[in-house]
């Protein structure tokens, strides 16, 4: 990683950071935990995109340890680690499938993967797998959540071409 | 794979978990045995119709306490400790609807006869 990339993902985390607490100061659209848009993503993608997997995955693990402190629960450390760490990995192994022109819809697979990831892990927590009666609610959210984030990422990105093309 | 393809695709997952999620909170039986997990243990099996006047039940976990709620055959979480109060927001247990889970604490309320299979099929799991 050169300095340059090294400082855009510091960047990139902190902004992801900055929509992730405005984003939980907002009040929750539907009472189930785990329906969210995700904002914060939208700068993962951007890395995986712009800089490359490595910087998207410290962007991904650097924003999620300092949300946790943000948010003040070590439990939801858990729940957003299985969450990014299965969607990140997702999205790295099918990146080459996916041009930025079809980003959306690799957003769209890693939301859904996120969710189920998210939902795993709470029925491994509590030990009640009646939780699984999320399993559809949560695929909508993710299909929705994912598109949209997926498309800001991007539009975004399809700006930015010339710039990060010729720096990176 | 075009943008029209994963449109399709993606619209058409939407579409049956959407109706999925409708027929499973719409076709549930109208039951109204609680029971009141934590930890994925049962902490206590409540007959609504039989609770006259009110009740309140304090549960305490690792984000603080839960009082529970029950009056004129319905049931809800009063307070919680935990920062986004989602199972406060729930309101009361409706039979149509979805449990009211406190993930912080763990706890889970829901109706018992509607789903009694999965109950004995989680019991045997562990």
């Amino acid at each position: 990683m050169n300095t340059k990339k090294v400082i855009l993902s510091a960047v990139l985390t902190a902004f992801a950071l900055v929509a992730f607490v405005i984003e939980s100061a907002m009040p929750p659209v539907v009472p189930i935990y785990g329906v969210k848009i995700g904002l914060a993503n939208v700068f993962t993608l951007f890395a995986l995109y712009a800089l490359g997997k490595r910087s998207a995955t410290a962007v991904l693990l650097i924003r999620v340890s300092l949300a946790a402190v943000f948010a003040g629960q070590a439990v939801s450390l858990f729940y957003s680690l299985t969450g990014g760490v299965l969607s990140l990995l997702l999205m790295i192994s099918l990146k080459r499938f996916f041009p930025v022109k079809r980003l959306w819809a690799l957003s769209v697979l890693s939301a859904v993967m996120h969710n189920i990831g998210q939902l795993t892990a709470a029925v491994i927590l509590t030990s009640t797998p009646q939780i699984l009666f999320y399993f559809p609610i949560l695929v909508v959210s993710g299909i929705i959540a994912g598109a949209v984030t997926g498309l800001c990422a991007q539009l975004v990105l399809l700006r930015l071409k010339h710039i990060y093309d010729k720096n990176f | 794979m075009k943008n029209r393809g994963w449109i399709i695709v993606f619209a058409s997952a939407l579409i049956i978990c959407a109706v999925w999620w409708l027929c499973i909170t719409a076709f549930s039986s109208p039951a109204k045995t609680v029971g009141i997990y934590q930890n994925g243990e049962l902490i206590e099996k409540i007959d609504l119709t039989t609770v006259t006047g009110e009740r309140e039940i304090e549960l305490s976990g690792e984000y603080g306490r839960n009082i529970v709620y029950i009056s004129n055959g319905s049931i809800k979480m009063k307070s919680a400790d935990c920062p986004d109060k989602i199972c406060v927001k729930h309101g009361e247990l409706e039979s149509s609807g979805s449990p009211i889970v406190c993930l912080p604490n763990k706890v889970i309320i829901k109706f018992e006869d509607a789903s009694e299979k999965i109950d004995a099929k989680a019991g045997a799991a562990g």
